[in-house]
């Protein structure tokens, strides 16, 4: 019969052939010399693959990443890259070279700017922005890679991997990879004889390169607490009051930030005086924010998961295994996948900054020049509509929902709160809040099917800025969150728009309520509240277990 | 204001200028001169569009410290960087100018009793130096209170604070070393050349400007206080700065000019010999220097708490 | 590009406070911050107030801050100085507010 001809291992076929190219490169086991690197890479990489470079938030691949660049472009070229974060220059090198041509990705960082300028010039052919679950997701789906470049700690000979502090993707990365007869190559600081703990089993690993350097790790969520200014201070007070207390939040995320830094160095101080340690705040997922330090130490936290590690935490962090997830060999077990996970369906709060507001309530960081692309942030600044189980905080919120019932009738249904923190000016005074966010003008550039939107107005709950708390979700229409988003938009463009007599009814409604009707004190919204004033003091704080980077340390 | 007894628990490096020249004195004995009201604004900074302050980024006036009048400047780093302009400058030359005044004036009324009453001068440094917009100006500003510094050797003791957020750079990095005696906390830093103008002139390998931890090995007060620029090192609340002036004022005269850095031929024949020792040793770092005077653990150091490093520390010898 | 005044007069509100100090000194001009100088004035309850300050543009959004400010403390015979360098319409607001509130500490205690 006609199908029992068609081969249905042709993937299998084609890596076993692959493989054998490459066996002259290897010494021993799956070791391949960092010389031998390049040639590699030429061997196991065909034109048009579908190929990811690991780069984190944290950990990058970055050897692997300099190798790709110096492949012969006459054997390979139209690579389609899959890659969560493009956080070095190298991984726009890839397209400069004509090697690869497409893209899909999460996030682009510092790479933004140069990434719109390619997006424009017609060297990327942009796939998709993703969230971090997305992406994860279409590797099982449709964007399963060919080769995956990893990174990790240690190897052993076997191919054991040893990833530690820092796991963050690589579980994910090379289970896709692997599982669909795909090639996996690790870069590694060192080849042990045993490795410490083992996170990737080594016969999921094809070949194992010891870089010449130790990966690149940047500490992303540090934040001097020495830069949080006073109206941080207030905002961090207004959420304490008028969110986490009013709603008992016990369960949350904080995108990185200063804002948060602030909520994080408040909690042993302003939140203890309202009598609120043991009801807010026992459980995160978030990375080991050295600011998080006394909160953790004054015994507020139960409970944190990790996304990645960071710089100077790992001593701090295996000596505080009540609360986070350690492994074996008494190192941080963190991983993306399963944190963004946690914090899709897990939490009842999720609250970050952002660049822009527009006078609908959607929000975006993106600006005409720069395709920052989104992170793992919209994953969990959303309703999860999966969402089953219930919490009192959860529920709070979908009582007060004004639209629900209208939707779904008298059923009880909770909703996430979705907090976004922001300064109607920044610094220069660029406006917190806009008639139209710059995205649209990204997505015209740029040629986005549509404009990149952290988060849709429609899942965000509450807006905090130093002029008062608009509580969204209160709203039963669209011109009612408008009046909201006027009301605490303070001198921008959408804020002069605000009428008085509809904020005062909002306020009577409370679905505004500003720091006079929180009962928050301005006078006492400074820096002097702070549980750590500068670095210095967090590591006093850590019992000296806080070892942070050299251009943390002023003392 | 915050009362005076809760200002004293407070961070001396989070401090505004007038937060600490109130409060380094006893309480409610402080009365500044030139204040806002009397707005001795800048008369350059306008034509630059620059922005102005009514105190010109320095606090001048008198307080008492037990029985005795002590002057006070005290600069405000967020200003400009506490750089010294005109007005500025003025203001501490006049302030040292009233402690000589009012020395001879007790002098004349306590002719047997005077010295436990004689004024001191406590300058609390936050500066960059000169105030490059009006250059000429706190140049010149400088010179003079070098020069104030020098009237009032032999009568009043002139005690420098430096534990701000800015430090003290540039000219007034001379300045200071040439007051009677420096206490600074392990936040302060002293150095001439800034670190970013250091890296400027011999290049990143020799000096990485946005290292702060070697910044801090190079010209902090932990530093300071071993090679002995510091003669105290105290914790970093105002509170532990007022005391330490206020011990350093029961002391005679001679004790606290003891202290000195410059000043006379075998003070300098010290620094001298300290330049050959630094020569002869070829110390790459501030470590190697430490180890030199006798610290064994001299790359714990840095990392020290200020109880264990003052227990700790062992101290440049003096002649 | 030199320092711009700008000057505004309020009308105060009808139930007003007059302002009581003789005077009264808070801030520092900071990057980003500034100092507010309020003095007493007889002026039949008027708040007048001379800002000093490097940015351009921003007038009417001065305008609007400081009456926001006269209304929501309804304080009177207030004469005000202000030296700005890039604060904040928000900042300006919380630095005015703080400033009057410790004038009133400053009086009491």
């Amino acid at each position: 019969m006609e199908g029992n001809r068609k081969r249905w291992d042709t993937l299998k076929r084609d890596r076993m052939e692959r493989i054998r190219e490459a066996i002259p490169l290897v010494k021993m086991g799956k070791i391949v010399e960092a010389s031998n690197a390049v040639k590699l890479l030429e061997t196991v990489i065909k034109p048009y693959d579908k190929v990811t470079i690991e780069g984190d938030n944290q950990k990058q691949a970055d050897f692997l990443a300099d190798c790709l660049c110096k492949v012969d472009r006459e054997q390979v070229h139209h690579l389609h890259m899959v890659q969560s974060a493009i956080s070095l220059p190298s991984h726009l090198d890839v397209f400069e070279k004509k090697i690869a041509s497409k893209v899909d990705f999460s996030y682009a960082g510092s790479q933004a700017t140069r990434l719109a300028q390619f997006v424009k010039e017609g060297k990327i052919e942009m796939g998709a922005i993703h969230t971090y679950l997305e992406l994860f997701g279409r590797y099982f789906i449709d964007l399963t890679p060919r080769v995956a470049l990893t990174v990790a700690v240690s190897a052993d000979k076997e191919g054991n991997l040893y990833t530690g502090f820092n796991t963050e993707d690589t579980p994910v990365v090379i289970e896709a990879t692997k599982f669909k007869q795909g090639i996996v190559i690790a870069q590694v600081n060192e080849i042990v004889d045993k490795v410490p703990r083992v996170d990737i089993p080594g016969d999921w690993v094809d070949f194992v390169i010891q870089a010449p350097q130790p990966f690149y790790v940047e500490p992303l969520f540090t934040r001097d607490p020495a830069n949080i200014t006073d109206s941080q201070v207030l905002r961090a007070m207004m959420v304490i009051k008028g969110i986490y207390a009013e709603y008992g939040i016990q369960s949350l995320n904080h995108g990185v930030g200063f804002d948060t830094a602030a909520i994080e160095l408040l909690l042993p101080t302003y939140g203890e005086e309202l009598g609120l340690k043991g009801k807010i705040c026992k459980y995160f997922s978030l990375n080991p924010h050295p600011t998080l330090i006394p909160a953790i130490e004054s015994g507020w936290v139960e409970s944190i998961h990790s996304f990645g590690g960071e710089s100077g935490m790992a001593d701090y962090v295996a000596a505080r295994s009540d609360v986070f997830f350690i492994g074996p060999d008494d190192s941080l077990r963190s991983n993306r996948t399963y944190c963004q996970a946690a914090g899709h369906y897990g939490i009842d709060l999720f609250i970050g900054g952002t660049l822009q507001i527009d006078k609908f309530g959607n929000s975006s960081t993106a600006t005409a020049s720069r395709i920052a692309g989104f992170g793992g942030a919209p994953n969990m600044g959303c309703d999860p509509r999966g969402r089953r189980h219930s919490t009192e905080a959860w529920l709070k919120c979908g009582r007060e929902d004004g639209v629900q019932r209208s939707l779904i009738g008298d059923l009880p249904r909770g909703r996430r709160l979705v907090v976004q923190l922001q300064e109607t000016f920044r610094e220069k005074m660029a406006p917190g809040f806009v008639d139209k966010l710059d995205a649209w003008k990204l997505a015209e550039t740029a040629g986005l099917a549509i404009p990149p939107v952290m988060i849709y107005g429609d899942d965000l709950t509450h807006i905090v800025t130093e002029e008062g708390i608009a509580y969204l979700h209160k709203c039963s229409s669209l011109e009612e969150r408008m009046a909201a988003i006027r009301a605490v938009a303070g001198f921008t463009e959408v804020g002069l728009e605000e009428k008085p007599e509809e904020t005062t009814e909002l306020r009577r409604k409370g679905i505004v309520r500003t720091p006079e009707d929180l009962g928050i004190d301005l006078s006492r919204a400074n820096r002097s509240l702070l549980a750590a004033k500068n670095v210095r003091d967090l590591v006093e704080w850590s019992g000296g277990l806080y070892h942070p980077p050299a251009k943390f340390r002023s003392w | 204001m915050r009362k005076w007894e809760e200002m004293q628990e407070r961070s001396f490096y989070e401090s505004t200028a007038r937060e600490r020249a109130i409060n380094l004195v006893d309480k409610g004995t402080f009365t500044e001169l030139l204040a806002p009201i009397d707005k001795m604004t800048s008369p350059h900074l306008p034509i630059l569009g620059e922005a102005v302050s009514f105190d010109d980024g320095v606090v001048t006036g008198v307080g008492k410290i037990g029985k005795r009048p002590v002057f006070v400047i005290s600069q405000e780093g967020r200003f400009i960087g506490g750089a010294v302009g005109e007005v500025h400058g003025a203001k501490m030359v006049a302030t040292f100018r009233l402690a000589q005044q009012s020395y001879e004036k007790i002098k004349e009324k306590y002719p047997n009793d005077y010295e436990s009453r004689i004024p001191a001068v406590v300058i609390s440094f936050e500066t960059g130096g000169v105030r490059l917009h009006e250059a000429n100006a706190g140049l010149l500003a400088h010179a003079e209170v070098m020069e104030q510094i020098q009237h009032c050797r032999g009568k009043i003791p002139v005690i420098g604070l430096v534990g701000s957020k800015v430090g003290c750079f540039g000219g007034m990095g001379f300045v200071v070393v040439a007051t009677d005696m420096v206490i600074m906390s392990d936040r302060g830093r002293i150095g001439l050349t800034g670190p970013e103008v250091i890296e400027e002139a011999m290049g990143k390998k020799e000096f990485d400007a946005s290292d702060k931890s070697l910044i801090y090995r190079i010209t902090g007060g932990k530093h300071k206080y071993i090679m002995r620029d510091a003669a105290y090192l105290v914790k970093d609340t105002i509170g532990d700065f007022h005391k330490q002036v206020a011990e350093a004022l029961k002391m005679s005269y001679d004790e606290v000019q003891s202290h000195r850095c410059i000043g006379s031929l075998k003070l300098v024949e010290e620094q001298l010999e300290l330049v050959k020792i630094a020569a002869e040793n070829n110390f790459k770092d501030a470590t190697d220097v430490w180890a030199y005077f006798g610290n064994k653990k001299s790359d714990q150091i840095q990392d020290q708490f200020y109880d264990e490093f003052i227990r700790e520390a062992k101290r440049r010898p003096r002649r | 590009m030199a320092l711009q005044e700008l000057n505004f007069s309020f009308k105060p509100e009808k139930n007003f406070t007059s302002f009581a100090p003789e005077w009264f000194h808070s801030g520092v001009v900071g990057s980003g911050d500034m100092e507010v100088l309020m003095e007493h004035k007889k002026q039949d309850g008027k708040v007048t107030v001379k800002v000093v300050t490097p940015v351009t543009g921003f007038d009417q959004v001065w305008e609007k801050v400081l009456a926001k400010f006269v209304a929501e403390t309804k304080i009177g015979n207030l004469h005000m100085e202000i030296n700005d360098n890039n604060a904040t319409p928000f900042i300006v607001h919380m630095r005015l507010k703080q400033a009057l509130f410790e004038a009133k500490g400053d009086v009491e205690s």
